[in-house]
């Protein structure tokens, strides 16, 4: 009857609401029923960690596997905080995330603006090449890298290790501030400068104010990548005395194997600031990783 | 003659001026460029001129070898086994995350109400670090105690709790599945702000006009994605290619070599073998490599350009 109606006459609106509610319902069913899919296929890792890290020894190689800890407990939490080669890592990586996120905004702020404003023979050559040092596969830096760190002698040593790491913040850095300059009008600048303003007190009174949200999001960026760094934090540290946290993590075992419940607690922490930065980012984030890719 | 002057005095000031303005751009962007000088320039010097030298610790003399490092590599039985692991590693891990990521987005972009606390948890994954991420799936599929065999056991599928990380037939899976659950979010939330740039009304007109959803994603959606899905494709091709942590982690390259791909061997050849010469030859080989990838996206991109270009 109804494929009657829907060939031999057009068709009336009842027909037509009822086959758009039939299509909403189903839309909806369809986008839960995935959506649900997917976030079980992301979170339920992270749920057991959690979990994991939650529960008493014994509870951890339960049988059946207990998704809720039956006696929770914090010891797991209290033993990180009290092992010492943890702290000291966690000191490591504190120290140098926050000198390679320094030494990588005022890179960018310079560069970027230099870049945002002026236009100079090799300036598209040189946007390029920050854009492809971002890119860069890090495995390949690693031969020359060391063997100039050790000429500088600057194997397991924070300075090495912030030189380093600048490699992966300071072109994201570049990039993002450039993009956040671009926007600002020139007009505002024009006035400073006809007020007498000169280039660094343009920077430091109307450019960096005006950039604060940008700064805190390039910076909490910056400081994240060299947070979860791992692959120089491996190669050119050795020993307990410059090893940041990555590494800590991921060589955690001793004589008796690996304590699952610590090494998940440890995790926990570790990860906080990471998924802080990127609740907060996370628009800016995706923008700055593509846009450079997407244009040109 | 007054009035050419002047106009002369005005183009000197310009010129002056312009060579001022030049000057200040250099010096705001010299930071970078010694950078840039530092971390690419001067590695990619440095690695092809060692991948030509025999490099001995502790000293780190070197001699000159000529294409000694690149024979061997070539000789090297274990090569033919090493690009080939590399290649299903790429295939695998950008076919899941693309694919994932490509699903996500278009479920997640669908105008449905109470869909964005979904959207912010299936980024999770994205945003915890790497070695956090591998050691959470190594707890997961350990093969005693970890909850994926625990749970089969308990439904009384013991046959299909597997050696998940220490049998070569499973462990490359297991780690593609690994890494492509830490990276999909990022493949999502690339072509997820493209699908929100494009206007809805043109498939309002198309579904007037009786086009299904399936012709709506076929001849709309995914044509005006091809950009973004080329962008995804390449940067995870390149990332691929020189993935590390989650391997590195999870398998340490094994077992019996099974996952030891092109980022692993070129770690391993260098700093646990100690034979930096020929870890140098492997970086120039994938820096070639990545070379390449980047040239091809060049030249798709611009010819998807130039197709665009002319149909407007």
């Amino acid at each position: 009857m109804s494929a009657i109606t829907s060939i031999g006459r057009p068709k009336t609106a009842h027909d037509y609401a009822i086959r758009q509610m039939v299509g909403t319902i189903g839309k909806y069913v369809l986008v839960y029923g995935l959506g649900l899919a997917f976030v079980l296929f992301s979170t339920l890792p992270l749920i057991w960690g959690i979990s994991t890290a939650l529960k008493v020894p014994s509870e951890v190689y339960a049988f059946p596997p207990s998704w809720i800890p039956t006696t929770l407990t914090f010891e797991n939490f209290f033993l990180v905080v009290q092992n010492k080669n943890l702290l000291r890592a966690f000191l490591n990586t504190l120290i140098i995330a926050s000198g390679t996120t320094f030494i990588a905004l005022v890179v960018g702020v310079l560069g970027g603006y230099g870049f945002a404003r002026y236009h100079f023979p090799g300036r598209n050559m040189l946007l390029w090449s920050v854009l492809f040092t971002k890119l860069f596969p890090r495995v390949v830096v690693i031969v020359p890298f060391f063997i100039t760190l050790r000429n500088l002698q600057m194997m397991n040593s924070y300075q090495g290790l912030i030189l380093v790491y600048l490699m992966v913040t300071f072109p994201v850095a570049i990039w993002l501030l450039k993009g956040f300059f671009d926007k600002i009008p020139v007009e505002i600048e024009e006035a400073a400068v006809i007020d007498g303003c000169n280039l660094p007190q343009l920077l430091w009174y109307v450019i960096l104010p005006m950039s604060r949200p940008a700064m805190i999001a390039v910076a909490m960026y910056s400081f994240i990548l060299a947070w979860n760094e791992f692959l120089f934090a491996l190669v050119f540290t050795n020993g307990l005395e410059r090893r940041p946290l990555s590494i800590a993590l991921a060589f955690f075992i001793d004589e008796n194997g690996i304590r699952w419940g610590e090494l998940m607690a440890a995790s926990v922490v570790m990860s906080l600031p990471a998924i802080i930065v990127f609740s907060f980012a996370q628009k800016l984030l995706v923008r700055g990783l593509s846009d450079g890719a997407v244009k040109g | 003659m007054v009035a050419t002057h002047r106009t002369a005095a005005r183009r000197s000031q310009s010129i002056s001026l312009k060579a001022q303005r030049r000057r200040r751009a250099y010096l705001l962007v010299a930071p970078a460029v010694v950078l840039i000088a530092l971390m690419m320039i001067y590695p990619i010097v440095q690695t092809i001129y060692f991948s030509f030298s025999k490099v001995q610790l502790p000293a780190l003399r070197t001699t000159f070898v000529g294409f000694d490092n690149f024979v061997r590599i070539l000789n090297n039985p274990e090569t033919g086994p090493l690009v080939r692991r590399t290649l299903v590693w790429i295939a695998g891990s950008v076919a899941l995350k693309m694919t994932l990521g490509l699903v996500a987005a278009l479920v997640f972009n669908a105008k449905v109400r109470g869909t964005v606390w979904m959207r912010v948890l299936v980024i999770l994954p994205w945003a915890i670090p790497s070695v956090v991420g591998a050691n959470l799936w190594r707890w997961i599929v350990q093969t005693d105690a970890g909850v994926l065999n625990q749970t089969l056991r308990s439904w009384g599928l013991e046959s299909w709790a597997l050696n998940w990380l220490g049998d070569p037939s499973t462990a490359m899976f297991t780690v593609i599945v690994a890494y492509s659950w830490g990276g999909f979010a990022f493949v999502m939330l690339l072509i997820l702000a493209r699908l929100q740039g494009l206007p809805e009304d043109i498939n309002e007109a198309a579904r007037v006009d009786g086009a299904n959803w399936w012709q709506i994603f076929r001849y709309i959606t995914l044509p005006s994605l091809s950009g973004v899905l080329a962008v995804a494709l390449i940067l995870e091709i390149v990332s691929g290619m020189n993935s590390f942590d989650t391997l590195m982690i999870m398998t340490g390259g094994g077992p019996a070599n099974a996952t030891r791909i092109w980022g692993i061997d070129i770690y391993k050849t260098g700093f646990t073998e100690f034979n930096l010469g020929g870890a140098a030859a492997q970086s120039v080989l994938m820096f070639a490599a990545v070379i390449v990838v980047f040239s091809v996206y060049g030249g798709v991109n611009s010819r998807i350009a130039r197709r665009q270009g002319e149909a407007a």
